[in-house]
């Protein structure tokens, strides 16, 4: 199958092509697994896709990692031919160094300190309560 | 403070021969384990026992299948089944440790407290060889990166934790029932031949051997040339040799202490041999008349 660029695209499907995560196989409650997919903006999110470029494992394994694998090569076609990828994939590509850091994974780095601390302090006001 | 840290890997077969450059370049007279030379004593000593390699294993029932054939076609049928056996014998690489590549590619401490696990990415572009593995905490060792390899570009026969049997307590237990060529087939299934758990495992099963004499259980198998490379290392073939004129193999132990001359040629016997131009059964002379360890053996020469 030709893959046409992003303006014919445009004129024939009314859509463009977008790299982001689909949910692969729903056959589990609770245990999330996507795909990094190049697919139409129109489609489902997990419904038929152009080419799959990697995977995202959002829980943690027994070492406390959370598996992510791209086919850089692929990427770098679709990228080229147009696509847009979404914040989450971006947000990975970012991490990963292929893309320059995403801003908001700085903010959410920052609002989750932010967060820890207020906890931190919450936990520290509660104690010096229970031995006051 | 969190560290976005990343190791690039490059391709295996390029880095394997960056190491082997390294090494000869630092020793450049030292005759390395790929040298055609030491390859063909190796495979000399390790011998040819059809009986041996072509031993029943377990595997799939079949049905025995009967041949009615010619003297000639028989001849011709153990030509066949001894090339076989040679790609059987084929020895495994010998290779040094290798070192972890602790590539900082950046950190950024403006990231810290961002998500309590950590983030490893992989790629899995079709052609390239070996795959960039790049990793969002502080890695520590080759260990990890093997796991990983493991879940992304499966191997057959191989586990993402590696068996129990490699534990130096199982390990003791297994040699005490001889089966030191089972360990070591798994270990090559399982292991990288440059990782530490590879090196630690052969040295371990290597020192056993040794240290019992039990070398014929490797015999005509593709693992005794990587137990003569070490014990030739090592300085400790007295017992080899000793094991050797006991089962009648003189060719055998000549050519063991030819290889041992030409991987150190600055010993004391290597030196006399030169001196005498030694061959054949005075190289073995040579060799005995200088004893490395203190082990007391006597020898009838005839």
């Amino acid at each position: 199958m030709v893959h046409l660029s992003s303006v014919l695209l445009k004129q024939y499907h009314g859509g463009y092509v977008v790299l982001r995560l689909a949910l692969a196989g729903h056959n589990q409650a609770n245990r999330p697994f996507y795909r990094i997919v190049a697919a139409f903006n129109k489609r489902a999110r997990d419904g038929k896709y152009i080419e799959q470029l990697g995977t995202y494992d959002p829980l943690p394994n027994i070492y406390n990692e959370k598996l992510v694998s791209f086919n850089y090569d692929r990427i770098k076609y679709w990228y080229g031919c147009g696509a847009h990828p979404t914040k989450s994939v971006a947000k990975l590509l970012g991490l990963a160094g292929f893309f320059p850091l995403h801003p908001m994974t700085v903010t959410g780095a920052e609002r989750h300190r932010a967060q820890a601390a207020q906890m931190d302090a919450s936990i520290i006001k509660d104690e010096e309560e229970e031995q006051g | 403070m969190m560290k976005t840290q990343q190791k690039a890997h490059k391709n295996t077969t390029k880095r394997f021969k960056n190491m082997a450059t390294r090494a000869h370049s630092h020793d450049a007279k030292k005759p390395q384990f790929t040298d055609p030379a030491v390859q063909d004593v190796l495979s000399r000593i390790t011998g040819l026992e059809l009986q041996k390699v072509f031993r029943p294993i377990k595997r799939e029932l079949k049905l025995p299948s009967y041949k009615l054939m010619t003297d000639e076609q028989l001849n011709q049928a153990i030509n066949n089944a001894s090339e076989q056996a040679k790609k059987l014998l084929q020895m495994p690489l010998v290779l040094p440790e290798r070192k972890p590549i602790d590539d900082v590619l950046s950190e950024d401490p403006f990231l810290a407290g961002m998500d309590t696990a950590k983030y490893v990415f992989t790629d899995i572009t079709y052609n390239v060889p070996h795959r960039l593995f790049k990793c969002f905490q502080k890695f520590g060792d080759v260990g990890e990166r093997d796991r990983l390899v493991q879940v992304y570009f499966p191997k057959e026969g191989r586990k993402l934790t590696p068996y129990h049997i490699f534990k130096e307590e199982n390990l003791k237990m297994v040699f005490s029932m001889d089966r030191h060529e089972d360990v070591l087939d798994l270990c090559l299934v399982q292991f990288e031949p440059d990782s530490s758990d590879y090196i630690k495992v052969h040295m371990s099963t290597y020192e056993d051997l040794d240290k019992h004499g039990k070398y014929d259980l490797l015999r005509s198998t593709r693992h005794f040339g990587g137990l003569a490379w070490y014990l030739v290392n090592a300085r400790r073939v007295d017992g080899l040799i000793v094991d050797m004129l006991k089962r009648d193999l003189l060719q055998d132990a000549v050519s063991l202490v030819s290889l041992f001359h030409m991987v150190h040629p600055h010993s004391e016997s290597a030196q006399e041999a030169a001196l005498q131009q030694a061959t054949g059964a005075d190289l073995l002379k040579v060799r005995l008349g200088f004893p490395y360890n203190k082990s007391t053996y006597t020898i009838v020469f005839f």
